[in-house]
Formats: C-alpha cells, sequence, structure tokens
C-alpha cells in the first residue's frame, strides 16, 4: 500500500514541521535568550525570572494560539470549499472574516468606551455574529447566482465594505484605544494570555472533532449535492453543519487574531497536494497540522524579520498565500478552456 | 399485477413546485428486466427518474419499493436497494476511479467511511461487472467519456442495489461507447437479476435494449408498453412531433414510392416454391377492397384506426397488411389498401384500393358499389349484370363478410354501404383487356382464391413441371395405364371437384395458361392417357391452335365461335352477334338464339381434338372436357368420351 505509507510519511513531516516551528518560536525572539535558559523556563526550574516570564507568559501562549488558530483557519478554508465547491472559497475571501471582524470592532468600541474589559466569551460571540451575518448574505448571493467567481467577487466585496465600516469605527473611537484596536483589526497574535488560549481551545478543538465526524458525508457531498443525497446524506442538515462549524472557526480566529489572509486557500490546497489525495479524512487532519506549521513560521517571519517592529500577520501569510491562490486560478481557467 | 414491481409507481404526479409536471403516472419494473423511457426533451425524464429515485418528493401518489412507499425508507436504507446515475461534471481532485467507485459503499461503511476489505472487493467487483478492472489507479479526470461512464455505473453497483436508475447514460459517448455501456446494462441486468429504468435519446439502440418501454411526452406518460407498441412509426411520430418526412428521413427504408407502406408495418408474406426459388404471393384487388372495408368499418365502429387488418382469404391464406391510410370522412370513413401483387407484377400492382363505409343503421345488410377507377360492366355475359361495378361474386363476398365480422366485433347491428375506388385505375384500365371485354371506366374487382400467386413465366412451368412430377409418382403406383387430369385454373378443379368426383383419384396437374408445355411435359413423364378439363373460354382457343391460352399470347374466342357458327350456316347478323360478345358464355347465348349451339360446339370439339393430337404427337391418347360456368356441361371430344367411360371402371 504505498497509499498508507506516503500519508504517514506526510503526517510525520507535518507533525515534525509544526514541533520544529514551535520549538523556533520559542527560541527566537526580539529578546535574544540563550537555548539553555529557555528549556530551564521550560521545565519551570526558576533561574531567570525574566526569561521565564518571557517564554512561559508571551512566546508559548503566543506559539500554541497560531497553531491552534492556524488549524482552525485552514479547517475552516477546506470546509467552506466542500461547500461551495470550489478550491478558492475561504473564510476571508468570502468577507466571512470581515463580517467577524466588524462585529469584533463595534463591540470592543461600544465596550471600552464605556470602560468594560471586552472578554473572550463576548468577543467570540460578537464574531460568531458578523461571521453568520456575512454568510448569509453570501448564501443569499449563492442562491442567485451559479457562477463560482462571482459568487468570489461578491464576497471580496463585502470584506470592503465591512474593513471600510471597521475603520470608521477605529476612526471615531477614543484615543487610547486606537492603537490597540488598528493592531486588532490588522491581523497579529500578539499579546495572547493563556487565558485567550483557553477560550480559543474550548471552541476550536470541539469544532475541529465535529468537522472530522463529517469527513464521510463530505466525501459523498464533494461528488455533488445530488449524489450525496442519492446515498443516502440528509443535505440540508449536513450543509448547515458545514456552514455553521466553518463560520465558528473563522469566528474563533478573527476575535482572538483578526482576519488573517489567505491560510484558508492555501493551506488545504497543498495539504492536499502533499498528501496524494483529496478525501477528507485525510485532509482535515492534514490541514490542521499544516495550519499550524504555516501559521507558526508565517508569525515567526512577522515578528523577527523586522525586529523590533512586528509585520501584521496578514502581510506575512499573503506574500506565501495569494501566489498559491493566483496558481489555483490559473490551472483552473486553464482546465476550463481544455 | 402492480404489486408484483420491484419497483414502481401508481398514480404519480411529478413536477417541482405545487403544479405538477405531468400526473397519473402508473409503471413498475421487474427483476432482470430493462425499462426505457423515451421521449422529447424537456418532457419530464430527468424529473420522473429522480422522482423514482426518492430525490424528489412526489406532488402526488406514490413510488413503491418491494411493496414499501419510497418515502417510509431511511435515506441508507434506500440507497442499499436503489441507485440512481446521473450525469457527473465535477471535477474530481486527486481521485483514482478506485477512490471513486469506493464512494458508492457509501450505505454500508462505519461513521468514518473507512472501508473494510469487503467494501475494497466489492469495489473491485464492481470494476470487473463493467469492465473496468484495469482503470482501478487511473485518475477520474483523465479517462475517456465511455470510461467515465463505466466507472459512474461501477459507482452505482457498488451500492448493491435490487434497482438501478440511470438518466441519459449515453449521453456524449460516441456510437462505439453507446453500445458497449447497453451491453453491460443488458448482461448486468439478466445475470445480476437487476431491475433498471433509464431514459434513453437513441432510439434505435433503445429498440434493442428494452424489455418495456414508457413514453414521456409534455402531454403524458404512457402505460408500460412493449418495445413492439411502442416503437410504432405513428407513436414515435407523436411523441417526438415528427412530420412523415422527418421520420423517414431518420428511419424508413428508402423506397421510391411517396404511398408505399412505412416501415416496420406488417407485409404479406407468403411464398410458393418452385424449383429452387421462392415466390412471393400477393393479393388480389378483391382481398384489397375487402381488407379496406375491413379497416373502415373498424375505424367507425371501434374509433381507433387499426393498425393492421386481416382476413382469410377463399383459399385459406390469411392476409394481413397495414392500411395506407384509415381515416374518417364526413359521411364515414374511408381505408385504403396497397395492391400487392407479389412477385408477379402486373398492372395493379401498387394501386391503392380505397374502401368508404358509411353506416347504415336502419338498412341491414351490405351494400357494394363502384366509385371513380372501377369499371362498369358493360356488356352481358360477365359475372355481374349490364350496368353493375365490375366487382366480381368473389370479392363482393369477401368484402361483406369482412363487414359482417367487424360488427359482429363491435356488437352492430345495423347494415353498412361501401364505395370500392381504385385510384388511378381509370388510366391503367386503359392498359388492359377491360374495354374489350365489356367494362369500362376503370378496372375490375377480380379474385376467385384472393391471392395472386407469382406468375413470372419460367416460375409457373417450373410449378407445373413439379406438379408433373409428383403426378408421375402417383400414376405409377396405380395399376392399369398411366392416367392424368388437366385442369387450366380454378374453374377446372371446382368443375372436376362437382361435375366429375369420381376422376378425383386420378394425378390432376394445373397448366394454368401453358397447355401446350404441359402436354410435352406430359408426354416426356410418359403419360398414355390425358383428359383435359377446362372451361370453354379458355378451351375455346386451342381449337385455334392456340396452346398458350393467355389473353397477353392471343384471344380469338370470338373468331373461334364466328368461323365455327359460319361453317354450320349461322346468318351474318349471328355472325356478327358473336364477332361483338364480350364472353364465351355471351357467344353460347347467342348460338342457343339461333339454334346452332349443338352443331357449332360439335365443331369446335372436332378442332379441339385435331390440334390436341398434333400436339400430342402420338405420344398418348388426349382428350378435352369444355364447361361453362353459367351452362354447365357443354360437351367433351371423341377422345374424351373414350377415356371417360375406360375410366369409369
Amino acid at each position: 500500500m504505498t497509499r498508507t505509507r506516503r500519508l504517514a510519511a506526510a503526517y510525520i513531516a507535518l507533525a515534525a514541521a509544526v514541533a520544529v516551528l514551535f520549538a523556533l518560536n520559542l527560541f527566537w525572539g526580539s529578546v535574544s535568550l540563550a537555548p539553555g535558559a529557555v528549556l530551564t523556563a521550560l521545565l519551570g526550574k526558576g533561574g531567570d525570572a525574566l526569561a521565564g516570564n518571557i517564554i512561559l507568559q508571551l512566546r508559548l501562549p503566543r506559539a500554541v494560539m497560531a497553531a491552534l488558530l492556524g488549524a482552525a483557519l485552514s479547517a475552516a478554508g477546506y470546509l467552506l470549499q466542500t461547500f461551495f465547491a470550489n478550491p478558492i472559497a475561504g473564510p476571508f475571501v468570502m468577507g466571512v472574516s470581515s463580517g467577524a471582524k466588524l462585529a469584533v470592532a463595534l463591540t470592543m468600541v461600544v465596550f471600552l468606551d464605556r470602560g468594560m474589559l471586552t472578554s473572550s466569551a463576548t468577543m467570540i460571540a460578537a464574531a460568531f455574529a458578523g461571521a453568520m451575518a456575512a454568510m448569509a448574505f453570501v448564501l443569499a448571493v449563492a442562491r442567485r447566482v451559479q457562477r463560482m467567481s462571482i459568487l468570489v467577487i461578491c464576497g471580496v466585496m463585502i470584506g470592503y465594505i465591512c474593513s471600510a465600516v471597521t475603520d470608521i469605527v477605529v476612526a471615531f473611537a477614543q484615543d487610547s484605544n486606537i492603537v490597540n484596536l488598528h493592531n486588532w483589526s490588522q491581523g497579529s497574535f500578539s499579546g495572547m494570555t493563556w487565558a485567550n488560549v483557553q477560550a480559543a481551545a474550548l471552541v476550536t478543538l470541539p469544532v475541529l472533532a465535529a468537522a472530522f465526524l463529517l469527513s464521510k458525508p463530505m466525501a459523498a457531498y464533494q461528488m455533488g449535492e445530488e449524489y450525496a443525497r442519492s446515498v443516502g446524506v440528509n443535505v440540508r442538515l449536513f450543509s448547515a453543519m458545514l456552514v455553521l462549524l466553518s463560520s465558528l472557526l473563522a469566528a474563533c480566529v478573527t476575535a482572538f487574531a483578526g482576519p488573517i489572509s489567505f491560510v484558508g486557500i492555501a493551506v488545504p490546497h497543498l495539504v492536499k497536494q502533499l498528501l496524494g489525495s483529496a478525501k477528507p479524512l485525510h485532509v482535515l487532519p492534514g490541514c490542521c497540522l499544516g495550519g499550524a506549521a504555516f501559521c507558526l513560521f508565517c508569525d515567526l517571519l512577522a515578528r523577527s524579520l523586522f525586529a523590533p517592529t512586528e509585520l501584521s500577520i496578514s502581510s506575512v501569510t499573503a506574500v506565501f498565500g495569494a501566489p498559491v491562490v493566483i496558481w489555483l486560478l490559473v490551472r483552473r481557467s486553464q482546465e476550463g478552456a481544455r | 399485477m402492480k404489486e408484483h414491481f420491484l419497483c414502481g409507481a401508481q398514480g404519480l404526479a411529478i413536477g417541482y413546485g405545487k403544479t405538477p409536471l405531468l400526473s397519473d403516472i402508473c409503471l413498475g419494473v421487474q427483476p432482470g428486466q430493462i425499462l426505457t423511457l423515451i421521449g422529447p426533451n424537456g418532457a419530464g425524464k430527468s424529473t420522473l427518474l429522480r422522482t423514482l429515485a426518492g430525490q424528489l418528493a412526489p406532488i402526488g401518489g406514490t413510488v413503491l419499493l418491494e411493496g414499501r412507499s419510497l418515502a417510509d425508507y431511511t435515506g441508507t436504507q434506500r440507497a442499499q436497494k436503489l441507485a440512481l446515475m446521473a450525469p457527473h461534471s465535477r471535477r474530481m481532485e486527486l481521485t483514482t476511479c478506485f477512490d471513486f467507485v469506493s464512494a458508492g459503499r457509501y450505505p454500508y461503511t462505519g461513521r468514518l467511511g473507512i472501508l473494510s476489505a469487503e467494501d475494497r472487493q466489492q469495489v473491485h467487483r464492481a470494476l470487473e461487472l463493467v469492465g473496468a478492472a484495469q482503470l482501478a489507479d487511473r485518475d477520474f479526470n483523465r479517462i475517456s467519456d465511455g470510461q467515465r461512464q463505466r466507472i459512474l455505473l461501477a459507482r452505482a453497483l457498488c451500492q448493491q442495489p435490487e434497482v438501478i436508475l440511470l438518466d441519459e447514460p449515453t449521453s456524449f459517448l460516441d456510437i462505439k461507447g453507446k453500445i458497449e455501456l447497453l451491453t453491460i446494462l443488458g448482461t448486468l441486468a439478466h445475470t445480476q437479476k437487476l431491475a433498471v429504468i433509464l431514459s434513453l435519446h437513441e432510439l434505435e439502440l433503445a429498440e434493442k435494449i428494452a424489455d418495456t418501454v414508457v413514453c414521456v411526452s409534455p402531454g403524458g406518460v404512457s402505460g408500460v408498453l412493449t418495445p413492439e407498441q411502442a416503437f410504432q412509426p405513428e407513436n414515435i411520430r407523436a411523441l417526438y412531433g415528427l412530420t412523415e418526412q422527418q421520420y423517414t428521413a431518420l428511419f424508413g427504408t428508402p423506397e421510391p414510392e411517396a404511398e408505399t407502406a412505412p416501415a416496420g408495418k406488417p407485409q404479406f408474406e407468403h411464398y410458393v416454391r418452385s424449383g429452387q426459388k421462392l415466390l412471393r404471393c400477393g393479393y388480389t384487388t378483391g382481398t384489397c377492397a375487402a381488407l379496406g372495408a375491413a379497416g373502415a368499418a373498424r375505424l367507425l365502429l371501434t374509433g381507433r384506426e387499426p393498425e393492421t387488418v386481416a382476413l382469410r382469404t377463399p383459399k385459406g391464406i390469411v392476409v394481413e397488411v397495414a392500411p395506407l391510410w384509415c381515416r374518417r370522412s364526413d359521411t364515414g370513413a374511408a381505408c385504403a389498401i396497397r395492391k400487392d401483387g407479389g412477385d408477379d407484377v402486373d398492372v395493379t400492382t401498387g394501386l391503392p384500393v380505397v374502401a368508404s363505409v358509411v353506416l347504415e343503421p336502419d338498412v341491414p345488410g351490405v351494400r357494394i358499389f363502384g366509385g371513380e377507377g372501377v369499371g362498369r360492366v358493360t356488356k352481358p355475359g360477365l359475372d355481374q349484370p349490364v350496368g353493375e361495378a365490375a366487382i366480381n361474386h368473389v370479392p363482393r363476398r369477401m368484402i361483406a363478410e369482412a363487414l359482417e365480422r367487424e360488427a359482429e366485433n363491435a356488437a352492430y347491428t345495423g347494415g353498412f354501404a361501401v364505395t370500392i375506388s381504385i385510384e388511378g385505375g381509370a388510366e391503367t384500365a386503359k392498359r388492359t383487356f377491360n374495354p374489350h371485354i365489356g367494362v369500362e371506366g376503370g378496372l375490375s374487382v377480380l379474385g376467385t382464391s384472393g391471392i395472386v400467386e407469382p406468375m413470372s413465366q419460367q416460375a409457373i412451368l417450373d410449378t407445373i413441371q413439379l406438379e408433373m412430377n409428383q403426378a408421375v409418382l402417383r400414376a405409377k403406383n396405380a395399376p392399369g395405364p398411366r392416367r392424368l387430369v388437366l385442369a387450366p385454373g380454378n374453374y377446372g378443379l371446382d368443375y372436376l371437384a362437382s361435375a366429375l368426383p369420381q376422376f378425383e383419384r386420378f394425378p390432376v396437374v394445373k397448366t394454368s395458361n401453358f397447355i401446350g408445355d404441359t402436354l410435352d411435359m406430359a408426354a416426356t413423364a410418359g403419360f398414355e392417357q390425358v383428359l383435359l378439363v377446362g372451361h370453354v373460354g379458355k378451351l375455346c382457343k386451342l381449337a385455334a391452335g392456340v396452346m398458350n391460352t393467355h389473353s397477353h399470347t392471343a384471344d380469338g374466342r370470338a373468331e373461334v365461335f364466328c368461323a365455327h357458327a359460319a361453317l354450320c350456316g349461322a346468318s351474318r347478323e349471328v355472325c356478327a352477334a358473336l364477332m361483338d360478345a364480350a364472353t364465351t358464355d355471351a357467344c353460347l347465348d347467342i348460338l342457343d338464339g339461333a339454334g346452332l349451339r349443338g352443331p357449332v360446339l360439335e365443331s369446335i370439339l372436332a378442332a379441339i381434338q385435331m390440334h390436341l393430337d398434333r400436339r400430342a404427337g402420338g405420344a398418348f391418347r388426349v382428350g378435352a372436357v369444355l364447361f361453362s360456368n353459367q351452362h354447365g356441361p357443354l360437351g367433351e371430344t371423341c377422345i374424351a368420351k373414350e377415356l371417360m367411360k375406360e375410366w369409369q371402371n
């Protein structure tokens, strides 16, 4: 069985990449720490208190979050691609991330004006509401137009509208919040707390598990809605689940790290090529590993490339993700012309 | 009956939304059977298939699978019994044909859809069943259209269904692909006892593969038809809205005449063997008239255009043909039958004989009239009195019998008025002897047997030779001298049977018009005593030495009577009347009037004897017996007298 061997090799490679990048994220930073100091901090053997703080309170939660949200983001992308039967669908291009962003920005401004701190749960709820609103709009459009390209353009337009509104909201926010809000709206993994990680994990992990359990009907659905129905899939329930799960994942990511572009498209595609399979059963775990590795890698670049200045995470993911999307579009049109 | 269907529907109404697209659909299919849906685009074949597959809820009625409503099945239960193969257009990423086919195991795999060893085996089996085992590891996107359809079929088979529904599986395939796919389907249905329902556009293929057919047209859905019923040209033309020309362009056999019967209709197939040749018989104008009358009467009495009409001819052979056309007129209905002379092509072959029938509930019986193209009797002595339509008594009886049978079938107690006409009969008649024999304005409707046996000269000579050979065998077995009876035609045989039954024990050979040739054959065969029994109209020609009595060769009947009457001292007026007589029976009437019948016949018989002796050339003793239908026995030649006396013993 060459296929199982290939799958195993691919999973091992992905896991190794995640491990190596995770380690690099801990060792590498604006404050240079000796590897020994990092290890002692991780093992909790006292030592330098500052180094311990940097590792345990800053770098470790940030790395865990990057891995977690990366996995969530690529899984969300894969679910949307399955739902729309389009390889360039994703939370960012469909405007779902932007919808969540707008809702979160509004919530933050309202809450901060009243001097309240926004809890993780509130943020996720707001993001989810925004994501669902954007999704509802996209679905309404999808019912009218059959052409996927038009649907994607609509999604992008919704994204622009939401971003513009968010910018206006930010402009009217109090000065003290602006920097914070601005950073967030560009997308960043900085400033993650363990509380954030906990909340994100509570949402993301069950949703990912649920998505994995849907991989059987997903495989049938990939062959067409009609076919799925003919083999006994409850298509209505199944597509509702797909929309719900992908929106939850995208909302969760947006609530903590702001909109992050192209991960949802690029990672599933690269993973499929690596695995040599498009079966959801194989691709979903691969997506989680691949998304984690990709976000760890991009975050590493974002904070170390021009240190101490941090780049927004979207700037980095776009540089690596956008070319994949362009390549996908070109290949698709070539095949269409064939 | 309906409960036995594996999968079926009763009173089904289908469509999208609330308004039914089609309703009152009743159909069903048995294991091992292929049901084909045919009909124009947009009529609802796909909608019907999707409803039968449970993809679309019926608007009314139920779909039954093994006697249970399909709606009562869960998705998985349904998928284990019934598979739908719809066109697949989606690109599949990184999917091998094996992967693709394995998707069909959906109703059997566990929560995550992981294939067991049994599942893998079923996938391989399905691939083998469709002859695509070698494609297992190929990329699904990179196989041909024909291969793709096979893979789709294999995926459906993976569901181990009992019923499989296919929506236009042959679209986009080349002809080889179509034939291969349908062959696989046929084999599957018959070996795996699968019930198959499929929609097809290729009628010629549908006709080959289908066990039963359902026609889906925008106006409604037919019941379950046999292919013979469904592929009637009229049905196909109505279903697809084709004109006759369009239909013929596609399916018809190219024939020069526009008025030939469309392909697929029954043709009269009765053959006579002659030597090594097989000759096709035809039917007479009289048979055509009777068939047409039956067709028109059936249209009037049942309201349905008959597809074929049939009758038993006096000869005992059943003739079944499709009418050329059959339609209602203002007062009744008319039906046209094309005259088919078989291999005996004469002037009337191909002419449409039209019978127009009017129901006369208050007048019992059948009244027969001659219309356009049918001649009128102008001289006495013919089968019908002067002034009547030239339709002889046998065809008249056939027409009446045919109508009485139709009336009986429809429980109709009234009478009929029939007008027989022959399109183009008047022009054709000018090329026949009709004006001369006293029929004017058209053709005669003739025929005593109802059947035209092929008349090619060699064929007849071959047949006579054959009969002669059989006669020799019979004569050899009998003691005493070899004896033979000859009769020119049916009249002679009838007379023999009624007036001279004692001679029927001797071998009889029908000479047709070839009396001379038959005598030669009898000489070669070694017969010693030959008796010729014939109608005076034929045999009087022998008195002039005419040994082939066909009217194409020579006539001379009036001349014979005239000459012999003159020899016997008839007046000039009598001679003139004889020359002008239409038939020999008329001649006899004239002679009776002049009191000269006895001597003239005596004289003629002597002349016949002389010519017979000359032809026989001493090989055997030969005599002739003459009769007429009207006048009965007319006498015999001297040798015939001797022979008859000898044969009595």
